[in-house]
């Protein structure tokens, strides 16, 4: 019998697989997947926990942040096109002037 | 008769208008302004003389005539909120001072035409204007009907002095001197501010008379046992009374604020017959008589005034007596006078207060105009020691002036005698109950001597002997304009006595006190605002000289005439010879010190400059290095510590990533120990 505490780990080991990526990665590409990542890492957690309770609410959220992930990956892939642009470059640590 | 006092708010707007027209249309018209004041000033004149004749019909105006403020909250003990209001208040102490200040006002307007006019002076459309506005405050402070308004009204008065002090202001002197008025008064003034708001906030109302008025609820207060402001009632009577007395000292020149008035001589000689007589300097005195019954009140605030008089009295006297310059001796008489006044309000002697206010009025109007002819004839030389002789070269100067020094040393029959004796006499019959006042008794019968001896030496070295210089072998000539205010007031200076002769009265049985009866409300008043009102509210017991009152009148009487006339009769043996010399030496060290009037000046200037300076230096030291030092070292810490923060903000996203986790984890932890997750 596969248990809650399985879907617990699984989306633990996936979301910090994704925060791992993001702490380490330079590629801005290898950022997106790694947010998508950890976006995934709570969309198990609610299935588990919707299916755990029997309740239907936690299965509706998740495909909500599904299609918000959608969006979130398009504009993403926006950004990093008008970052190509401007410094032919997808690496996330070239543009630092957004600061004092 | 009570019709007439519908035309009483243009006593005060008569002059204003007079100001107006002078100071727009002044260049254009024939007199440069002379001829729209002597008019309007005639105008309040004829209708001050008509409320005079509705006052003694028993009538009585007193109308608040706008309100520009009402306010909610109550007073310490008025359930009502404070009302500011404009309002007219004519009984017959303001009805008499009315009088006395537009006839003093018209007079000095129609000397002007032959002092200023005739001399050809320069800025006169300025000067009528100033007089219009100067009259038009002092009336109005005069009928004023609550303290604030006769507040704003002083203020006006001292502003109208200054200009009128500035009125040569090319020269260095005169800027100076009017800016030394200004601010000396203004420093009594501030406290009088602080005594106007203290007893709006304590009893909520600020009208002289009227059943709200603050003179009856502070006796209320009183008869109550209330505690005011963490004071019994008496104390803060005094304090509130006190503090607007400071007002007082400083418009009426007496001791320690008397600087000021010296240097006023600085302005034009009819505008210090006008100050002197009739406007600023009265004000104060004039403030004092209209709320005696708040003064009645409290024992040692009359106590102060009455011992800060005598003081200024014999103080200023002294001064007096080595003066060289013919107005100089004149300013110096007067503050002593005005110190007189103070002695005779402070013992309890509102009539003989007010009785020497009106003669002084006519007789200090009178010496300086004619003081003012003596300038024109010495073609504007005001050393005595320069004139001489002028006895039989301008008659009418000569004997005016000679009527108005009479009364000034208070010689009988001379309207001075009167009124000086009568203070004179209330302060003896204090002095006699309560020792303490013998001692202010003393220094006025003292100053009387000196008084009698600088007015003689005035009028010897000016008019008699031989003439000191070519000015006076051949005197330039006065005109009408000159004489004949100097006739209208040398008569009322020789009769004005008649109006309250107490000593003959009270001797022979007769009833001819007729300013008493007046004051009283004999012929109608206020019934809270008469004398005999103040007589039962006074806190003083008297005392008569072997229990009999001719006696004591008689002693005082010729105690005071006694010293009058030998003052007089020193300065005739000294200086009534053909070439008189100044004697001074003879005063030894005391010459200088006199000389220097008792380093007043000196005094102030070492408190500003000695005291006041380096507790403002102190106090600007603090400010700069401890509160700036505050402000300034919080500022640096922060910007410091903030462009050391900043750091932190790389722009590189997986830093704040980082730094997102990290703080995470932290949060984690720190639940983790508070929450005991790790026990």
């Amino acid at each position: 019998m596969i248990g809650i505490e399985h879907y617990i780990v699984l989306s633990m080991a996936l979301f910090c697989i994704g925060l791992f990526g993001v702490l380490t990665r330079r590629n801005a590409l290898m950022f997106l997947m790694s947010v998508e990542l950890m976006l995934n890492a709570a969309n198990i957690n609610l299935v588990a926990f919707a299916f755990y309770h029997g309740n239907i609410t936690g299965q509706i959220f998740a495909l909500f942040t599904i299609a918000l992930a959608a969006a979130e990956v398009a504009i993403g892939l926006g950004i990093i096109l008008v970052l190509y642009r401007n410094f032919r470059d997808v690496d996330v640590t070239v543009p630092s002037q957004m600061r004092w | 008769m009570e019709e007439f006092f519908t035309y009483a708010p243009a006593i005060a707007l008569l002059p204003l208008a007079a100001f107006v027209v002078a100071l727009v249309f002044g260049d254009a018209m024939p007199k440069k302004g002379a001829i729209a004041g002597i008019f309007a000033t005639a105008g309040s004149l004829g209708l001050s003389l008509l409320m005079l004749a509705a006052v003694a019909s028993g009538e009585v105006h007193h109308e608040t005539y706008y309100e520009w403020a009402v306010g909610d909250t109550a007073g310490h003990t008025a359930a009502e909120g404070i009302a500011f209001t404009f309002g007219i208040l004519i009984d017959p102490l303001s009805a008499l001072m009315l009088v006395i200040v537009s006839l003093i006002a018209l007079l000095v307007h129609v000397f002007s035409l032959g002092y200023m006019n005739a001399e050809g002076e320069k800025g006169l459309p300025r000067y009528y204007a100033e007089l219009g506005l100067f009259t038009f405050s002092m009336l109005a402070f005069v009928f004023a009907d609550n303290l604030l308004m006769a507040f704003m009204f002083f203020e006006l008065v001292g502003l109208c002095s200054y200009l009128l002090i500035g009125f040569w202001f090319r020269t260095k002197s005169a800027p100076s001197a009017a800016k030394k008025a200004f601010l000396v008064t203004r420093f009594g003034d501030y406290f009088f501010l602080v005594g106007v708001v203290a007893i709006g906030a304590t009893f909520g109302t600020l009208a002289f008379a009227g059943d709200g008025s603050f003179v009856a609820e502070a006796e209320a207060a009183l008869d109550g046992g209330e505690t005011l402001f963490g004071f019994d009632a008496e104390t803060w009577i005094t304090i509130t009374g006190l503090l607007v007395l400071g007002g007082v000292i400083g418009k009426s020149a007496q001791f320690p604020l008397h600087t000021w008035l010296p240097d006023a001589m600085e302005g034009p000689t009819t505008v210090s017959a006008l100050i002197h007589a009739a406007t600023m300097v009265a004000a104060g005195v004039y403030l004092v008589a209209r709320m005696f019954g708040y003064y009645a009140l409290s024992p040692s605030a009359l106590a102060i005034i009455a011992f800060v008089g005598g003081f200024t009295a014999l103080f200023a006297a002294t001064m007096a007596v080595v003066k060289d310059d013919i107005k100089q001796v004149l300013a110096y008489s007067t503050i002593s006078q005005y110190g007189y006044m103070m002695l005779g309000l402070g013992v309890g002697g509102y009539v003989a207060g007010v009785f020497h206010l009106m003669n002084h009025a006519f007789f200090k109007a009178l010496l300086f105009l004619g003081a003012g002819a003596v300038i024109i004839l010495m073609h504007h030389e005001q050393d005595m020691w320069k004139m001489g002789g002028l006895k039989n070269k301008a008659p009418v100067t000569y004997y005016t002036f000679l009527a108005g020094a009479l009364a000034l040393a208070g010689i009988i029959p001379f309207s001075g005698f009167w009124s000086k004796d009568e203070i004179l006499y209330d302060a003896i019959i204090l002095g006699l109950e309560s020792n303490v006042f013998l001692a202010a008794y003393a220094m006025g019968l003292l100053a009387v001597f000196f008084t009698g001896f600088y007015t003689f030496r005035m009028v010897f070295l000016t008019f008699h002997g031989e003439p000191r210089s070519d000015a006076a072998e051949d005197p330039h000539g006065i005109g009408w304009s000159v004489k004949a205010p100097l006739v209208v007031l040398g008569v009322l200076s020789l009769v004005a006595g008649v109006a309250n002769l107490a000593p003959v009265g009270k001797l022979l049985d007769l009833d001819i006190m007729f300013l008493e009866g007046w004051l009283d409300g004999e012929y109608g008043g206020l019934e809270e605002l008469t004398y005999g009102f103040y007589g039962d509210m006074l806190p003083y017991e008297t005392a008569l000289i072997g229990g009999s009152e001719e006696t004591t009148l008689l002693v005082a009487a010729a105690l005071s005439l006694g010293l009058a006339f030998s003052g007089a009769g020193l300065a005739w043996k000294l200086y009534n010879v053909p070439e008189p010399t100044e004697h001074t030496q003879r005063l030894g060290g005391a010459r200088d010190v006199l000389r220097s009037n008792y380093y007043q000046d000196e005094v102030q200037v070492w408190l500003a400059e000695g005291v006041t300076l380096p507790v403002a230096r102190a106090a600007d030291r603090f400010d700069q290095t401890v509160i700036d030092g505050v402000v300034n070292g919080v500022s640096s810490v922060s910007l410091f510590g903030s462009s050391w923060l900043k750091r932190i903000q790389t722009g590189l996203v997986t830093n704040y990533a980082a730094l997102l986790v990290a703080g995470f984890i932290g949060l984690l932890l720190v639940l983790g120990v508070y929450g005991g997750w790790f026990l």
